[in-house]
């Protein structure tokens, strides 16, 4: 019995990664299955997030359009780390172009600019490197989405009123960003923040805070979410309370996902939501644009929409 | 530490009836490491052979790992070779897994002694922070800022080792304690942001970070590996040594294979354990400073997680989670398969959910394989 468990053991390994390799290859064509005239590799720095989900599917799509490019996708499972090692394989493995959405900015500066130096082009999403050594960064701006939310909850309540603030992860710049740019939105009116709670970008967490918000304060005029979620949440909590506070509450939140954001805003759940670009399409555009031998700007700035229930149903409002 | 010739626990134990269950115990099931002389008593040629296939087994699994690397290795788009093949790819494996080294090195120590540490993911975030928050913020030197962190790492953990020696905890309940407690640290240390030049106004680092961050993680010339892989390869075999020669090493053997028995034969197990989980947690200490090296910057939640791979680590090398049992080259071996492994996952870009599904299966073999020895 005992001689066969190692044989059977390493044989099972065996059948299971070749299996998953194989599928690999006929899915992503590593070995070149599809020849493409250019692959681009593509780090993403976690898939736990909806948002990164769909930038990810974004590129996938808007890439689909183009049969001269291959995109290779790898997660980093939120691990800067594992996003430094995943930079450095592509580099290795000589893509002709890189994308990288990166989980922080300053441990992938110098990977990043590694493979830059080694001659690929690199499209930065979403968060800054430190220096210059990239191609191009495309970037929405969250201060200015923080500053569009404070002046909507300064317009619809009238210029007074107390907010609850329900924050991402304060660690990360978004989070930084979305809550300076709404102080920035508030500032000169009567506009007071009584309870704010670092939610991570979850929806329990935020559920939780909200809980312990609608307990101590009798009067809340609006909830600023720095997600959809975290917005969503809290509206669950006001719901679960049973005094129909939920009604008389403004929920506006961040990010206006197909999936999220703007399904609760056309269910009246959010009075509002803003949308933070997923970067894909501008991505997959703009490395076109690199592969082809065109300039592409150093900064992408790409701007937001307002969804709200009036405009919702014309795709939100230009802002 | 005194060399095991002078003190010998284990004949001294073989003398002593109480201690009689513990010695019975090595007897019949010697660690695999030390089947050499351990098998030698036994004798009996069945019994020897079995046991020379124990020694050897993990590193069957590696080699048919390393195999799989070859066999499914993306080609260059440039030159068309194989990147798994590459001297570069070889290095970079060890560099990558060197984190999860130490921390596997440190909690071979304590899962042979018969616990469980869940707290080192979270000493990581704190060490790495306290690092960072020193030399990046405050200015220290190196001379300084070390010392100090391996020294908060080594408290991090005597704490965890006293709640459990001293006051009966489980082990996995003190360090889950500990796991959660040594996160809020690293967050109020943190002031609530990643401490990296000029977050702050008051750094002493504007611009860039120490040299120190970027000498350990650049090849040495002439040595080829970074410091970071070193450190972790010295450690490694530094504490294989210990666990095997010396009289620390033999009462964690004996803690392990039965507790109360080694309490009886006069061992003081609860010295032994704090510090064991104190040095499990100087290695995390150590790793902390690696990943602030590697990341450039403090992060309070770096090392999300990381005790499971280092546990899977330990058990997938073959040290028995019951205690008692295994050794350090094993997890040397354990590690060198979960860094291979993952490596030829993430070159071969596999998605995550079915790496994750392999490494659980891989887990599982790893595990049931044991349990087939110990029959």
């Amino acid at each position: 019995m005992k001689r066969f468990v190692i044989p059977a053991a390493i044989l099972v390994a065996a059948v299971a990664f070749s299996g998953c390799g194989k599928k690999q290859t006929a899915s992503t064509g590593t070995t070149g299955a599809a020849k493409a005239k250019w692959v681009i590799g593509m780090s993403q720095c976690n898939l736990a997030e909806p948002y990164r989900v769909q930038q990810n599917k974004d590129i996938a799509e808007e890439a689909a359009k183009h049969p001269e490019i291959r995109v290779v996708f790898k997660d980093a499972q939120n691990n800067s780390e594992t996003q430094q090692n995943q930079v450095k394989e592509f580099a290795q493995l000589g893509v002709n172009l890189l994308i990288v959405s990166p989980k922080e900015g300053r441990p992938l500066t110098k990977p990043v600019a590694d493979a830059y130096k080694a001659g690929i082009p690199v499209v930065v999403l979403e968060r800054q490197l430190v220096g210059d050594q990239f191609t191009c960064l495309i970037s929405p701006d969250n201060v200015q989405i923080g500053r569009e939310a404070g002046k909507f909850l300064v317009r619809t309540l009238g210029g007074k009123g107390s907010i609850v603030e329900l924050k991402g992860l304060m660690t990360s710049s978004p989070a930084q960003d979305r809550h300076s740019g709404f102080m920035e939105g508030i500032k000169g009116s009567k506009l007071t923040i009584v309870f704010d709670a670092d939610c991570a970008w979850l929806e329990d967490h935020a559920r939780r805070e909200m809980n312990s918000a609608l307990a101590r304060f009798p009067q809340i005029d609006a909830v600023y979410g720095h997600n959809d979620p975290s917005a969503h949440g809290a509206y669950m909590a006001a719901q679960q309370e049973g005094r129909g506070r939920e009604k008389t509450i403004k929920f506006i939140g961040i990010d206006a996902l197909p999936t999220e954001g703007v399904r609760y805003v056309r269910g009246g759940i959010l009075s509002a939501t803003f949308q933070y670009q997923t970067c894909g399409k501008e991505a997959v555009q703009a490395a076109l644009k690199i592969l082809g031998g065109e300039r592409v700007p150093k900064l992408i700035r790409l701007g937001t929409r307002i969804y709200t229930k009036e405009n919702v149903a014309k795709g939100g409002e230009k802002l | 530490m005194r060399l095991r010739r002078r003190s010998v626990p284990c004949k001294q134990l073989s003398s002593s009836r109480q201690g009689s269950a513990v010695l019975r115990l090595r007897r019949t099931k010697p660690a695999p490491d030390e089947i050499a002389g351990g098998s030698k008593q036994l004798g009996g040629q069945r019994r020897w052979t079995l046991d020379a296939l124990d020694a050897y087994r993990g590193l069957i699994a590696f080699i048919a790992v390393f195999i799989l690397g070859v066999i499914f290795t993306p080609r260059s788009l440039e030159t068309g070779l194989p990147v798994f093949l590459s001297l570069r790819t070889q290095l970079d494996i060890l560099y990558e897994y060197s984190e999860y080294g130490l921390l596997a090195t440190g909690m071979t120590l304590v899962i042979l002694s018969g616990g469980i540490d869940l707290s080192v993911g979270s000493v990581v975030g704190l060490c790495a922070m306290l690092f960072a928050l020193l030399t990046i913020g405050l200015g220290w030197s190196m001379a300084g800022a070390v010392p100090v962190v391996i020294v908060a790492g080594l408290a991090a953990g005597a704490v965890s080792g006293t709640l459990i020696s001293r006051f009966r905890m489980q082990p996995f309940v003190a360090t889950l304690a500990m796991m959660v407690a040594a996160r809020g640290f690293a967050k109020l240390v943190s002031g609530g942001a990643k401490v990296q030049p000029a977050a702050e106004r008051w750094y002493a680092f504007k611009q860039g970070t120490p040299h120190f961050f970027r000498w350990m993680t650049q090849s040495l010339p002439g040595v080829v590996l970074q410091p970071c892989t070193i450190l972790f390869l010295v450690s490694i075999v530094v504490m294989a040594v210990v666990v095997r020669y010396t009289t620390y090493g033999r009462r964690l053997y004996a803690i392990g294979g039965n507790e109360e028995a080694a309490r009886l034969s006069g061992i003081k197990v609860g010295w032994n354990k704090v510090a064991t989980y104190a040095l499990c947690a100087g290695f995390a200490a150590l790793a902390g400073i690696v990943n602030a090296c590697r990341q450039d910057m403090g992060d309070p939640e770096a090392g999300f997680g990381f005790e499971l791979d280092a546990i899977a680590a330990v058990v997938i090398g073959g040290t028995s989670l019951m205690g008692g049992r295994g050794g350090m080259m094993l997890t040397l071996i354990g590690v060198l398969i979960m860094a291979y492994i993952n490596k030829i996952l993430s070159l071969n870009a596999v998605p995550i959910a079915p790496r994750m599904i392999i490494q659980g299966a891989i887990i599982a073999i790893a595990v049931l394989i044991q349990q087939q020895r110990r029959r």
